[in-house]
């Protein structure tokens, strides 16, 4: 039963994981874009 | 690097309303993936029977071998887009080739790590030469090798050329090199560890059926809804880069 | 389009004759691939035999390495390349020519260094020579025209020696699973000939398709 935990464990970490650097990528682009926006102006 | 990206400055106006009434589908995709997660998650832990002779073991199965469908279809995915690419040259086939390389990536990822948990348990070793296993590793390190190509510097519609090619190239290698290591699997090593991952064949219960079907159409709409979100956060970063160049031809004039 | 191909062929191996430099450095760098080996495993050592057949194929693979990375970078450093794109030939005749001359330089280290490498291990062969010179030739051939194609296609990135090896390798499993259970056979044990020549179907297969494919491809690859 061990090893099932372990598995699950490590899929949702992983699919976290990637959610997770996805959604620091769109955080540093809308930092990015607000400063651009303050620039333009 | 400023002419190419002048050549589409048309586009930067025009995306606007687009993203606007495209927020339904992310939210609709979002909520059928969690629905359907937990459903399976449900199946696979509750309502599925336990197989008798590997016992509560057999449960990794039905995430491994969805994943494992999931790579094949985001390689897929990306194969397609890139012929696309090549044959139109429009930007947009090479983001969602991209997008799908790396979220293909992540799932090869899932099913190198559940692989060898299963391994374990089921055969007592972490790590066995068995062609599933192998070809997925070299899978892996073929679309690494992609991404590394995507990492290079350069204009974008170069290293989307160029990506393509190997895209093209690294999907037509992957049946050849399954085909390669069973060869030599079965020639050397003629004594088969068990029943593989997925090698489940005929013996498969109704609920079991019911469970894996279920998981799989899970991590499909997972794997649509990290596309559709990738490639959202793709067309963000190039109205960024745009935005940075108009801003910067701004200031010089 | 062969003309021009044999034309860029002879530019490059006549250009390498000049300088010996590329050609100099794979014959050495095989010399030490063979010194580092005899370190590894035991040349007094009977078992030694076993990895000859995976010797012979790290040796062809790593030297090939080093001619690939040149072939395309050297054209960089007066921006031939740009010259020999705009030319008035096929992209695809610029890939045959340089492929061309990969391989016969890949030829010409496989000639020098595989008789040392037998010599200094003291291997007896058993098996068919003829079959071992097929084996390696078709082999190369494989490794060296998808080694040229994804040359073209690195030398594009600023650090191409380094993403050069991360490209080959895996594309090329194939064909080195298949060279040295197919070398392995002939070199040990010659009556097991019929899986050998299964081996060879599968790497010639694999050749045709790719070199088929790299010739379709290649023009997006050299694009101006």
């Amino acid at each position: 039963m061990n090893f099932v935990y372990g598995a699950y464990s490590v899929i949702w970490l992983i699919i976290f994981g990637y959610m997770m650097i996805l959604g620091r990528r769109q955080t540093k682009l809308k930092k990015e874009l607000e400063f651009l926006k303050h620039l333009d102006r | 690097m400023s002419a190419n990206l002048e050549r589409e400055k048309g586009a930067l106006s025009s995306s606007e309303p687009v993203a606007e009434k495209g927020i339904l589908v992310p939210k609709i995709l979002f909520g059928a993936t969690v629905i359907s997660i937990l459903a399976s998650i449900y199946l696979i832990f509750i309502y599925s029977s336990i197989e008798k002779t590997m016992g509560v073991v057999q449960k990794i199965f039905y995430y491994h071998v969805a994943s494992a469908w999931c790579t094949f279809l985001a390689f897929f995915v990306t194969f397609i887009f890139s012929i696309l690419f090549l044959a139109k040259r429009k930007r947009i086939f090479d983001t969602y080739a991209y997008v799908s390389a790396e979220i293909g990536v992540v799932f090869t990822t899932i099913v190198l790590t559940t692989g060898p948990i299963w391994a374990k348990s089921s055969w007592n070793t972490w790590w066995a030469w068995e062609p599933r296993l192998t070809t997925t590793l070299i899978l892996w390190f073929i679309y690494m090798a992609y991404i590394m190509i995507r990492q290079m510097d350069g204009v974008w519609d170069k290293k989307a050329r160029l990506a393509s090619v190997f895209g093209i190239i690294g999907f037509i290698d992957v049946p050849i090199v399954f085909f390669a290591i069973r060869w030599w699997q079965s020639k050397f090593h003629p004594i088969v560890f068990g029943n593989g991952p997925s090698q489940k064949g005929g013996g498969i219960e109704p609920d079991m059926l019911v469970a894996l079907l279920v998981s799989i159409t899970a991590l499909t709409l997972l794997y649509s809804y990290l596309l559709q979100k990738g490639v959202t956060l793709e067309n963000m970063r190039i109205k960024v880069t745009q935005y940075k160049e108009k801003l910067r031809e701004d200031l010089e004039n | 389009m062969i003309r021009s191909a044999l034309l860029i062929a002879k530019k490059d191996l006549y250009s390498e004759l000049k300088t010996k430099q590329v050609l100099a450095t794979m014959i050495i760098f095989a010399g030490l691939v063979i010194l580092v080996f005899s370190f590894a495993f035991d040349p007094a050592n009977n078992t030694t035999k076993a990895v000859i057949p995976g010797v012979i194929w790290v040796i062809i693979v790593f030297s090939g390495i080093l001619g690939l990375n040149r072939s395309f970078i050297s054209e960089q450093r007066n921006d031939t390349m740009q010259g020999l794109m705009i030319a008035p030939m096929d992209a695809s005749s610029i890939f045959l020519g340089k492929f061309l001359a990969n391989f016969s330089m890949m030829l010409v280290v496989e000639l020098v260094s595989l008789p040392f490498l037998f010599l200094l291990f003291d291997f007896q062969m058993y098996g068919g020579f003829g079959y071992l010179i097929l084996v390696l030739m078709i082999g190369s051939f494989g490794f060296i025209s998808i080694g040229t194609f994804l040359a073209a296609l690195a030398a594009n990135s600023k650090s191409s020696e380094m993403l050069l090896p991360l490209l080959l390798f895996p594309v090329t499993s194939p064909i080195l699973i298949g060279a040295v259970q197919a070398t392995k056979i002939i070199l040990t044990n010659i009556e097991k000939l019929s899986s050998a020549m299964a081996w060879i179907q599968l790497i010639s297969a694999y050749d045709v398709i790719f070199f088929v494919l790299c010739f379709i491809l290649i023009e997006n690859v050299l694009e101006v």
